[in-house]
C-alpha cells in the first residue's frame, strides 16, 4: 500500500531529521561552553592574579613622636611641617627593633623594608590628635612594595626573592615569628589616587576622574540622543537627507574610537582651546563616540511604541508634540535610559579616544571638579599594565575588577530599570 | 432584464442548498399539479378510486412542506442570506405554504369528487367546472413555468390571467344558482358543485400569490397589493 | 432625515455612484473627492452627504477604500507619508483641507474609534480626561469628574467600572477597553464620530454592546462606520454605503441595500458572490 510506503520514508527521513537537530543542539552547548570558558577564564586570571592587592603588608613598629628627630616644634607652622624629616620616626623605631645592624649598607637595607611614604602616613596621623606629640604608640606602618610582593609570595609557599638580600629575607622571618608584621586591607587602594610607588598607588583618582568625565557624557549626550532621535523619528520628513542623515549616524557607531579621540584634539583642544586633561574635554569626546548608541537605541525605543497609541493620542485632538511628549516619550523612556547606561557602558572603558586628549598624564591628585586634571579607570589600567615594578601586577588586576563590577553594575541597573519601567499594553 | 442567477457564491456550498430549495418546490410544484389534474379528472369521470388515490397523496405534499421550511430555515441560520438570495429564500417560504394549500384544494376537490360520484348521473354544473378547471390548471401551469425561469413578465401575464379566472368563477357561481332555481331536487349536488369551483378560484389565487413572489424575488418589488 | 430619492428596479453597471448620495441637511459632505498615495490612487471621486445624527456604515471588500475614505474625514491621512487628498471635504460648510483650519481642532469636532482597542497604558481615568485636559475643557477636578462620569456613563460602562478608575485601563476586557475608547472620543463631545471596524477584535457580546452602544450614541452624534461584517452594517446604520476599488458604487438606506441592492457589485458583495 502507497500509504505504508510514504510512513517508512517519514520515518526513514524522520530519523535523521532528529538527529541532525540533536546534532545542532550540541553545537550550540558547545558554542555557549566555549564562550562562558572564555570568560571564565579571564574572570579566573584575574581574580587570581588581582586579589592580593586588596591587602598590604604592614609592620608593626613602636613610634616615638620625637619633635626634635623631625625637625619641628610647632604643629600649626605648615612650612615647618611640610620640611620636617617625617621618614626618620619609622627608621628610627625600626633600628630599635633591629639594634645590632650597625653597617651603613645594612641599615640602607633595614629602611628599604618601609614604604617611602611611611613618614607621611605617620604626619596624618599626628595631625589628626596633636596629643600624641612626644609620645611613644604601636603603629602598623605600611612595608614597601618589594616587602610586600616578598611577603604574600612566602606565606602562599611560592617565595619570590629577587629583589631581596639574604639579611632582609631574615628581618622579615623574624618580624614574622614575632606577629610584627601582617596582611591588612589595602585602604590605600581606594582612597589614594596615583603613585610611583606601587603600595601607595590607589584608584581614587581615576575613578573620580571617571565619574566626572561619565557624568559631562551622559549630561551632553542623553539629551542631545534623546531630542536627536525624537525629531528623525517623529518630525522629520522622509526623504533624501533624513536617509543620508540616518546612514551616517550608522556609520558614525562603527567608526573606531581613536578617531573620535582625533576629532576631540583638534576640534576642543586646538581649535576651542579647552584645558587638556581634563573631564569636560573628555566628556566631549564620549559624548561624540556614545551619540550615535544612543540616537540609534532611542530610535528604535520610539519606533517599538505601538502605532495605535499614536493614532489613540491624536484622533482624540493632542498635537504632534503633544503626542510624543504625553505618549511616545513614557513609553520609550525605558529603552532609552537602557541605551544610555549601555552607552555610558561603553564610554566607562573607552581608553583609546582619551589617550589622544591627554588624559594619560600621570596624575597623583584627585580631581575635585570638571576642570581639574584627571585620568579615567581604563587609562589607569594602561598605565600600570605598562609600569616594570612586579607589585603594579597584581594593582593592575585588582583595578580590572574594580572597572569590571562598575560595568557589571551598570548593565545591571540597565537590565532593573528596563523591568521596572516597562509598561505592558 | 439581467437573468437572475443563484450561482457563482465564494461558498459552492452555498450554491447547491438554493439550488436545492428550488428544485425541491418545482418537484413539489410538479406534484400538486398532478393532484389537481387528477382530482379534476376524478370528478369529470365520476372515479371514487382517483379520488382516493388523490386524498391518500396529499400527506405527501404536507411532507414536502415541512422539509423544504426547513431547509429554508437551516439556509437562513447558517448563510444569513441578503438581497435576491435572501427574496428567494423568503419567496419560497411563501409558496411553499401556497402549493400546500392548492393541494388542500385539490384534496377538497377530491372528496366532492367521492360524494358526486355516489349520487345520480346528472351533468349539472359539470360544464361551469371543467371550464375553470381548465383556466386554473393553466393558470398554475404557467405559475410554475414562470418559476422556473424566473421570468417576472410571464408572472404578470399569468396575474392577469387569474383576473380572468375570477370573471369565471362569477359566471359559474350565477349559472349554478340558476340550476338550483330550475330544480330544487338538484340542489345538493349543486352545492357540492359550489364547493368545487370555490376550490379552484382558491388554487387561482394561490397560483396569483406564487407569481407575485416571482416579481418580487426578480425585481425586488412587492406587488401583492397594488 | 429625508433623502432625495429616485426609483430604479434594474441592477446598474456603471461606475456612476448609484442610490441616495445626497441629503438636504448635510453635516458633513464630500465633493469630488480623490486620495492618492504617493502615486497610487486609493479614491476616486466620492461624492457623498452625512446627514446629521446618522449611522452611515461604509463596507466593502479589504482594500477598496472605505478605511481611507473614513481616515480623510478628521484627516488622519496627514500622517501618511505622501498622502494627497484632493477635491472638497466640508463640515457645516466649512472646508476641512483649508490652510485656516486647525487640525487638532478638526478632531476635536471628529473623534475616531479603531480597529484594536487601544486606551493608553494609564488609568481608566486619564484615558478619559486626556482630551478634555489638552483641550482645556475642564477648569477643575469637579469639572473633569463629571466629564469622567457622562462619558463613561454614556459609553455604558460607568456601572463596570466606577470603582475602579484609578486602574490602568489596559487590564480591562477587549470590550471593556473599546468602549473605553468611545467614552474616551465623545468626552472631547465631538459632532462626528468616526469608527474604524470598531468590533473586529470583539467577541459576540461585546460586539453586540458596541452595536446598542451606537445606537444610542447616534441621537447625539453623527457616526460614520467602516465594518467587515455586513450584518453589523445591516443592524446598526441607516444608510449603506458600498466601496469597490476606490470609486463609491451605492449609497442607499441600509433595509434596500441589504433587501434589493441597485448595483449588480454591491449585489454580489452582500451576497457573497464573485464580484
Amino acid at each position: 500500500m502507497s500509504d505504508s510506503k510514504t510512513l517508512i520514508k517519514i520515518q526513514h527521513s524522520l530519523t535523521q531529521r532528529n538527529r541532525a537537530e540533536a546534532r545542532f543542539h550540541w553545537y550550540g552547548r558547545i558554542a555557549i561552553l566555549i564562550g562562558l570558558m572564555a570568560v571564565a577564564l579571564l574572570f579566573i586570571d584575574i581574580v587570581g592574579k588581582g586579589h592580593g592587592a586588596f591587602r598590604a603588608t604592614y609592620i608593626n613598629l613602636d613610634i616615638r613622636y620625637d619633635a626634635d628627630l623631625i625637625g619641628i616644634d610647632n604643629l600649626s607652622d605648615t612650612e615647618q611641617l611640610s620640611a620636617g624629616n617625617w621618614q626618620a620616626l619609622p627608621k628610627t623605631a625600626l633600628r630599635e627593633r633591629f639594634p645590632d645592624v650597625s653597617s651603613r649598607r645594612d641599615k640602607r637595607r633595614l629602611n628599604n623594608l618601609l614604604s617611602n611614604g611611611a613618614g607621611f602616613d605617620l604626619k596624618d596621623r599626628l595631625l589628626a590628635s596633636p596629643r600624641l606629640l612626644g609620645k611613644t604608640e604601636s603603629v602598623w606602618v605600611l612595608a614597601d612594595d618589594d616587602i610586600d610582593t616578598y611577603y604574600k609570595s612566602w606565606l602562599d609557599g611560592n617565595a619570590y626573592e629577587a629583589r631581596l638580600t639574604g639579611q632582609q629575607i631574615q628581618w622579615i622571618g623574624e618580624l614574622h615569628e614575632q606577629g610584627s608584621i601582617k596582611l591588612k586591607f589595602n585602604s590605600n587602594l581606594f582612597n589614594r589616587g596615583d603613585s610611583r610607588e606601587p603600595e601607595q598607588a590607589g584608584i581614587r583618582g581615576a575613578a573620580v576622574g571617571s565619574f566626572l568625565t561619565l557624568v559631562m557624557t551622559l549630561m551632553l549626550s542623553f539629551p542631545i540622543g534623546v531630542c536627536a532621535a525624537i525629531y528623525l523619528e517623529e518630525f522629520a520628513p522622509k526623504n533624501r537627507w533624513t536617509d543620508f542623515i540616518e546612514v551616517n549616524i550608522n556609520n558614525l557607531a562603527a567608526v573606531p574610537s581613536i578617531i573620535f579621540g582625533l576629532l576631540g584634539l583638534a576640534i576642543f583642544i586646538n581649535f576651542f582651546h579647552v584645558p587638556r586633561s581634563v573631564p569636560i574635554v573628555g566628556g566631549l569626546v564620549l559624548t561624540l563616540m556614545t551619540l550615535p548608541t544612543i540616537i540609534i537605541t532611542s530610535r528604535a525605543a520610539i519606533k517599538s511604541v505601538p502605532p495605535s497609541i499614536r493614532e489613540a493620542a491624536l484622533g482624540v485632538g493632542a498635537s504632534r508634540y503633544q503626542m510624543v511628549l504625553h505618549h511616545v516619550l513614557p513609553l520609550a523612556l525605558p529603552g532609552m535610559l537602557t541605551g544610555a547606561i549601555i552607552g555610558m557602558a561603553q564610554a566607562l572603558g573607552e581608553t583609546a579616544p582619551l589617550l589622544m586628549i591627554g588624559m594619560v598624564a600621570f596624575i597623583v591628585d584627585i580631581p575635585n571638579g570638571f576642570s581639574d586634571p584627571a585620568t579615567v579607570l581604563p587609562v589607569q589600567i594602561f598605565l600600570w599594565a605598562d609600569s616594570p615594578e612586579r607589585a603594579f601586577v597584581e594593582k593592575t588586576s585588582a583595578a580590572i575588577m574594580v572597572l569590571l563590577s562598575f560595568l557589571i553594575a551598570m548593565n545591571t541597573t540597565a537590565v532593573w530599570l528596563r523591568r521596572r519601567l516597562e509598561r505592558r499594553w | 432584464m439581467a437573468k437572475m442567477s443563484f450561482e457563482n457564491h465564494i461558498t459552492k456550498q452555498f450554491d447547491e442548498e438554493l439550488e436545492e430549495i428550488r428544485t425541491r418546490l418545482m418537484e413539489m410544484g410538479g406534484k400538486v399539479e398532478e393532484q389537481l389534474q387528477n382530482a379534476i379528472l376524478a370528478i369529470s369521470d365520476a372515479n371514487s378510486q382517483l379520488a382516493e388515490q388523490v386524498i391518500l397523496a396529499d400527506q405527501s405534499i404536507d411532507a414536502m412542506e415541512v422539509d423544504i421550511d426547513e431547509a429554508c430555515i437551516l439556509i437562513i441560520a447558517r448563510r444569513q442570506p441578503a438581497a435576491s438570495d435572501l427574496r428567494l429564500v423568503m419567496m419560497v417560504t411563501k409558496a411553499v405554504n401556497d402549493l400546500e394549500r392548492i393541494g388542500d384544494e385539490a384534496r377538497k376537490i377530491a372528496n366532492h369528487a367521492i360524494i358526486l360520484s355516489e349520487e345520480n348521473e346528472s351533468s349539472v354544473g359539470y360544464p361551469e367546472v371543467r371550464h375553470i378547471a381548465t383556466s386554473v390548471t393553466n393558470l398554475l401551469a404557467h405559475a410554475l413555468d414562470a418559476f422556473a425561469r424566473f421570468d417576472s413578465d410571464a408572472a404578470i401575464r399569468t396575474i392577469e390571467e387569474d383576473q380572468q379566472v375570477d370573471l369565471d368563477y362569477k359566471t359559474a357561481l350565477r349559472e349554478v344558482a340558476t340550476y338550483m332555481m330550475e330544480d330544487p331536487r338538484s340542489i345538493s349536488r349543486a352545492i357540492n358543485i359550489l364547493w368545487v369551483l370555490r376550490s379552484l378560484e382558491r388554487i387561482g389565487d394561490h397560483a396569483k400569490n406564487l407569481c407575485e413572489q416571482i416579481v418580487f424575488v426578480v425585481k425586488g418589488k412587492d406587488i401583492r397589493h397594488c | 432625515m429625508k433623502l432625495k430619492s429616485e426609483q430604479a428596479l434594474e441592477l446598474d453597471e456603471s461606475h456612476v455612484t448609484v442610490g441616495q448620495s445626497f441629503c438636504d441637511d448635510p453635516k458633513m459632505t464630500m465633493r469630488n473627492v480623490d486620495v492618492f498615495y504617493s502615486d497610487k490612487q486609493a479614491i476616486y471621486d466620492v461624492n457623498i452627504d452625512i446627514a446629521k445624527n446618522e449611522v452611515i456604515a461604509m463596507i466593502g471588500p479589504s482594500g477598496c477604500g472605505k478605511s481611507t475614505f473614513l481616515r480623510t474625514l478628521n484627516r488622519m491621512n496627514d500622517t501618511v507619508e505622501g498622502c494627497r487628498v484632493d477635491g472638497q471635504i466640508c463640515m457645516d460648510g466649512q472646508d476641512l483641507y483649508s490652510p485656516k483650519l486647525d487640525v487638532v481642532e478638526l478632531r476635536a469636532r471628529v473623534g475616531m474609534v479603531f480597529q484594536k482597542p487601544n486606551p493608553f497604558p494609564k488609568s481608566i481615568r486619564d484615558n478619559v480626561t486626556y482630551g478634555p485636559k489638552i483641550h482645556g475643557l475642564a477648569d477643575t477636578r469637579v469639572d473633569l469628574d463629571e466629564i469622567l462620569e457622562k462619558s463613561l456613563r454614556k459609553a455604558g460602562l460607568w456601572e463596570e467600572v466606577k470603582d475602579r478608575l484609578d486602574q490602568p485601563g489596559t487590564g480591562l476586557s477587549g470590550g471593556q477597553q473599546q468602549r473605553l475608547c468611545i467614552a474616551r472620543a465623545i468626552a472631547v463631545s465631538p459632532e462626528v464620530i468616526l469608527m474604524d471596524e470598531p468590533c473586529s477584535a470583539l467577541d459576540p457580546i461585546a460586539t453586540a454592546k458596541i452595536e446598542e452602544l451606537i445606537k444610542e450614541l447616534s441621537q447625539n452624534f453623527t457616526i460614520a462606520i467602516v465594518t467587515h461584517s455586513m450584518q453589523q452594517a445591516a443592524r446598526v446604520s441607516h444608510r449603506t454605503a458600498y466601496f469597490h476599488l476606490g470609486k463609491l458604487i451605492e449609497v442607499n438606506p441600509t433595509e434596500q441595500v441589504f433587501t434589493m441592492p441597485k448595483h449588480q457589485l454591491t449585489e454580489a458583495y452582500i451576497t457573497g458572490r464573485f464580484g
